[in-house]
């Protein structure tokens, strides 16, 4: 399967030291559960070893396959593509299912950045079949935060064993980015228990063959609640009730969709379907935001593992597909024409995948230690963790799944006409990687809230910190790389500025807001890359200079500052022209044509 | 998908007020019947037949798809009455020569109509196109029998035609294809070898199908200087000009592709198959290169075609769509949410798809413009410009209409991953268009190293000479002057180094055309905005002008940086290391 384990284990021990972060870290707050120990170094690389071995044995092979075949919907039960089911299972019996749970319901109870490496090998091999388990997180996270005892102890355990998997119920069909609008109704029945009713679209993996049971987390509004985002709650409806009963939840559809037609995006109907009510009622909202960081890491990590797996497939292509000769020359002689690597434009387009995935990893992994500090760090360290962990989620949503979409269609045109055909399973990344930028919150969502809520109505509390982390990078790096050094001081310091000026306007004009928010998330997401790039290049120059894996590491960081990194001043120089010319036009303009 | 509409406003705008083709046609005899009047109605007609006839069959054919029975391919439903409808009205013989069918029309005029085609279906459309660059090909290089025996029958549209370049080692490097043509005892030759990735190469929508076809005669040089093209019509001509003995040639299977699936790709074996010299023998590529030049203009249309379809469907559904308030409070208190237009960001992505296209437009007409100018009036300065920009053309309108078709997708959010409301598809059908025809990466060489740095630039001075002494609005006049300076400034640098260093342009060749994409929109825009009218329509095109000037030009900041940037990691990495 398409994955470098040489970039991860890099990452993992090289760059982030991930055993010394866990030996820092204390045990997972409010568990019961018998302490566990903080993983070491052998025992990362074990988990690294046996996540891929399930990976390419039982997820790859079904990548394209269940891409033809797609889901099937009869008589309201969704089938899978075959051999969904049979890797399902496998994927139970391993334990991968608990990974990162509560000890006190079945968990192993190991760091949450843990399962990143798992979600990461996963993903580089199949990202729709990787979304059944990966939807049961929210759940999870939300009983953790939210649930009672009762609840916690009903569902986590089989949540944890992967018995049920789980859903996210938000979307209806005129309530998308605006959540606010859904109408899905709950009544009380009993204590604790309502009856739910309404209709869900988009619902991924909200119906499907691999598991006993689905708990669907749903967003809905009980009697008298205020209008808006204020009278939302959380219910968790199972589709078979506990008592072994059917409940009221009917799939009415699934969705054709461009890509991802191995994951079943569901219209579900609730029937006065039995829900359970999740903390207090009208906090829906609130405890979505507590677990939207999680889903929202992940949907990056989807993005930078499609650009890496299309990445390296796109590389093993230009090293064997001959055409044309080199422009200093003939490299291959002895062949009709050389290989297509030779050629710079073609570099310039693998290097920009290569930059763009290996990047993005490394992002999501630095988000996954400050995630982990967030949760089990020191008292004093956890406020300030949190509000870095709240600043980085938006840019690794949109902003790696953004550079994905990108990287992706490099590959197909490196691949030319066979990039365009199914059968070379490569134009699958594109229409597999489109949704990332769509669900979870659209990348125009996730901009608002990096620029309005992170940054602006918080004092950029989490932004201050990461930028005095790239001062502190960049001194580090003044001696060995003083090019990448001087690149960042000028990150840190424009960074700052830009944003400054940005808040002033936006208190004249609150369109300025939404006019810059998506220029200024690029601006963000290049400098947060730039930051991980140099930190990569930083071990990268102190190891073997005749390890070519190094040295890619190396010309790849310096391609990045030179080539990929100027993108920031065009993003910076529109969206300081402002909103004017925005707003300036008519809608009536707009649409007479 | 919501209803497509021709955009005739801005046809009319860039006719009569941009280009002002009666002063602009003046001098061109051939051209003399084109009145206003004429103009209006042909393009009125056109759109008539792409909304109301392709449009509807554009979801369908993408759903239904073709299929191959035995080496005959079937076309979706509606194609075959769809395609004589466009043949009937003497579509395909648009800028075709009247002495042979042809109607003799302006490029200029006939950009315009095939931009609607390529919105309306792109699948269906592609049928056409092939047969239009054939029929040019055929007329610039064939015999005066070849040219009376083919062209009316492709002119009408009763025949159609594909072009068989690549093989499946041979793609963008046409030089190592292994196609073979012996020569038989009555002239004509028997082909023999495999070709891949045929557009059009087999369908049920007309009686014949006239393939061009490169090979390689018993003698020829290695390389691309050893290849022949042949004309290998798929039923024979008998003595009258009909269609007769079936020639020994056939699909052996379609391909299943991300998009375009109403148009047939086949894999074709040529079998011993008669074909007959067009044009002189080794200079196959060379002729080849006349219909190139064709295809990529009308390649580069289709992804215009693609960002004013995009355009339409976003921007309909961001006045209908209810999320969220605007920013400065309730736009619309009657309803729960206000309509997607009210939201700044949203208003971004919708101007971003209307000025690449809206430029677009205007860039694809100044094309046509020096197009008409070489071949009536023999105009060298028109001809050069016009090889000058045909990369750019089919590179650059490609690439920007891929990017609007995933723009509007944005706007539509989730509904626009679901194929129901058709947006995905727009996507799916233009990743193409930045592959066939020669990939964008090859028009990017073929820029800058055979068009503007071969010249030392000088053709590339023409036109900018020309972009300096247009006038446009003062308020303008600065960015654009600083943007001129700077694909002067990056132009003069490349001519410099590029000398020491034969990796330097490979390295830098995307990123330089499209710099000079985004300087040649900021000077159509500069001067749109200065023509356009005093009243509602001409207050939304300086206001689009402005948008492309604020938030589109900055782009080329980048641009110039990445160009002047150090390359030397690109060639540093060891092919290992990857």
């Amino acid at each position: 399967m398409p994955v470098s384990l040489r970039d991860i284990r890099f990452l993992v021990h090289d760059v982030f030291d991930f055993a010394g972060h866990y030996a820092g870290l204390g045990q997972r707050p409010g568990s019961g559960g018998a302490p566990v120990e903080a993983p070491d170094r052998a025992f990362i690389d074990a988990v690294i070893d046996e996540a891929h071995r399930f990976a390419e044995q039982e997820l790859a092979p079904l990548m394209r396959s269940g891409d033809e075949q797609g889901c099937r919907l009869e008589d309201g039960r969704v089938i899978t593509p075959d051999g969904f089911k049979e890797a399902y299972a496998t994927y139970i019996a391993g334990g991968w299912a608990g990974l990162n749970g509560d000890p006190a319901y079945g968990g192993q109870g190991l760091p949450d950045s843990m399962s990143l490496f798992l979600e990461d090998l996963m993903s580089c091999a199949n990202v729709a079949w990787t979304m059944y388990p990966g939807l049961s997180r929210g759940v999870l996270t939300a009983l953790d935060a939210h649930g009672s005892r009762e609840q916690k102890q009903a569902f986590m355990p089989k949540l944890l064993s992967g018995e049920w998997t789980g859903t996210m119920c938000l979307t209806e069909p005129h309530a998308g980015s605006d959540v606010g609008l859904a109408k899905t109704r709950a009544e009380p029945r009993a204590d604790g228990v309502w009856a739910i009713t309404g209709t869900k679209i988009f619902i991924s993996a909200g119906e499907h063959d691999l598991a006993a049971n689905i708990l669907h987390l749903v967003l809905a509004r009980v009697p008298d609640a205020p209008a808006g985002t204020r009278g939302i709650s959380m219910f968790v409806v199972p589709r078979v009730n506990l008592d072994g009963s059917r409940n009221g939840v009917v799939c009415g559809s699934i969705e054709h969709k461009m890509g991802l037609h191995g994951n079943a995006t569901c219209v579900l109907h609730f029937e006065e379907a039995t829900g359970y009510l999740v903390g207090e009622a009208n906090r829906g909202m609130r405890y979505m935001f507590t677990m939207m960081n999680a889903a929202r890491l992940v949907v990056g990590l989807q993005g930078y593992t499609l650009a890496h797996a299309a990445f390296l497939k796109s590389a093993a292509y230009s090293r064997e597909r001959l055409q044309m000769r080199a422009l200093s020359g003939p490299v291959a002689p002895d062949k009709p024409a050389d290989p297509i690597i030779v050629h710079p434009d073609v570099r310039r387009m693998l290097l920009t995948q290569r930059a763009i995935a290996e990047g993005g990893r490394a992002l999501v992994y630095y988000a996954g230690q400050v995630a982990d500090r967030a949760l089990r760090g020191s008292d004093d360290e956890r406020p300030g963790a949190h509000e870095l962990l709240d600043f980085l989620t938006p840019i690794v949503k949109a902003v790696l799944t953004e550079l994905a979409f990108e990287s992706v269609n490099h590959a197909v045109q490196i691949h030319g006409g066979h990039g365009y055909i199914r059968e070379t399973g490569i134009e699958q990344y594109v229409r597999d990687a489109r949704i990332t930028l769509i669900y979870e919150g659209t990348t125009q969502i996730q901009a608002l809230d990096l620029l309005g809520r992170k940054i602006l109505q918080t004092q950029g509390k989490g932004f201050t910190t990461f930028l005095g982390e790239v001062r502190v990078l960049a001194d580090r790096i003044a001696t060995p790389l003083p090019d990448l050094a001087a690149a960042l001081g000028h990150i840190e310091t424009e960074w700052g500025t830009l944003t400054l000026a940005l808040g002033g306007r936006a208190m004249i004009d609150v369109d300025e807001v939404g006019a810059a928010s998506v220029d200024y998330l690029f601006y963000s997401g290049y400098a947060a890359l730039a930051y991980c790039w140099a930190r990569m290049a930083e071990q990268a120059i102190a190891g073997d200079p005749d390890d070519p894996f190094l040295a890619g590491k190396l010309a790849t960081a310096r391609f990045y500052f030179q080539r990929m990194w100027p993108r920031a001043q065009s993003h910076k120089t529109a969206l300081e022209a402002g909103a004017a010319s925005l707003m300036a036009v008519s809608a009536a303009a707009l649409t007479d044509l | 998908m919501l209803q497509y509409q021709s955009p005739e406003q801005d046809f009319a705008f860039l006719l009569f007020n941009l280009f002002d083709v009666e002063t602009e046609w003046g001098d061109i005899p051939a051209f003399a019947d084109f009145g206003e009047d004429l103009v209006r109605a042909v393009v009125q007609e056109g759109g008539k037949l792409a909304a109301g006839v392709l449009a509807p069959l554009n979801q369908s054919g993408d759903q239904q798809g073709c299929r191959w029975e035995a080496g005959e391919v079937r076309t979706p439903d509606g194609f075959k009455a769809a395609f004589g409808q466009l043949a009937e009205g003497g579509w395909l013989g648009l800028s075709g020569n009247p002495a042979y069918g042809g109607q003799g029309m302006p490029k200029l005029l006939g950009c315009l109509l095939e931009e609607m085609f390529w919105s309306g279906n792109s699948s269906l459309y592609l049928y056409g196109t092939l047969t239009v660059g054939a029929a040019i090909c055929i007329e610039a290089h064939a015999s005066e029998a070849q040219k009376a025996l083919y062209l009316p029958p492709l002119y009408a549209g009763t025949w159609a035609a594909a072009m068989a370049l690549t093989e499946a080692h041979a793609g963008s490097d046409l030089g190592i294809m292994r196609t073979r043509a012996e020569p038989n005892a009555d002239g004509s030759y028997a082909i023999t070898g495999t070709k891949i990735f045929i557009t059009s190469g087999e369908h049920d929508l007309t009686e014949n199908i006239v393939h061009l076809v490169l090979a390689r005669l018993p003698d020829a040089p290695a390389g691309s200087r050893g290849i022949s093209l042949f004309i290998a019509p798929k039923f024979l001509p008998d003595a009258d000009g009909r269609p007769g003995l079936r020639n020994a040639f056939a699909s052996g299977s379609i391909e299943h592709k991300m998009g375009i699936h109403g148009s047939a790709t086949s894999v074709m074996n040529y079998d011993g198959a008669t074909g007959f010299l067009l044009g002189e023998p080794h200079q196959g590529l060379a002729a080849m290169f006349t219909m190139m030049n064709y295809e990529r203009l009308s390649v580069g249309l289709q992804g215009l075609g693609a960002g004013e379809l995009a355009y339409q469907q976003a921007v309909r559904y961001a006045r209908e769509r209810r999320q969220g308030r605007s920013a400065t409070g309730p736009a619309d208190r009657s309803a729960e949410a206000d309509p997607l237009m009210a939201h700044a960001d949203v208003r971004r992505m919708l101007l971003t798809i209307r000025a690449l296209t809206e430029g677009g437009r205007a860039f694809a007409m100044l094309v046509g413009t020096q197009l008409d100018r070489g071949r009536y009036l023999d105009d060298a300065h028109a001809q050069a410009l016009s090889e000058l920009l045909t990369p750019i053309a089919k590179a650059f309108l490609t690439d920007r209409g891929f990017e609007c078709a995933v723009l509007a997708q944005q706007v539509f959010g989730g509904h626009g991953f679901v194929r129901e409301w058709g947006v995905e598809q727009i996507v799916r059908d233009t990743r193409i268009a930045q592959i066939y025809e020669g990939t964008n990466g090859i028009q990017a060489m073929d820029l800058i190293g055979r068009k503007v740095l071969r010249d030392g630039g000088r053709t590339l001075g023409y036109l900018i000479e020309r972009m300096r002494a247009t006038p446009v609005p003062a308020a303008l006049q600065d960015r654009l002057d600083d943007a001129i300076d700077r694909l002067e400034r990056v132009t003069g640098a490349l001519r410099d180094r590029s000398g020491d260093d034969p990796d330097l342009a490979g390295a830098v060749a995307t990123d330089y055309l499209d710099l000079a994409g985004y300087t040649l929109y900021a000077w159509l825009w500069a001067w749109m905005a200065h023509v356009a009218p005093a009243d509602a329509f001409g207050d939304a095109k300086r206001q689009c002008a402005d948008f492309y000037f604020s938030r589109l030009l900055p782009r080329t900041l980048a641009l110039e940086a990445s160009v002047l940037a150090d390359q030397r990691s690109i060639m540093a990495v060891t092919a290992d290391s990857f």
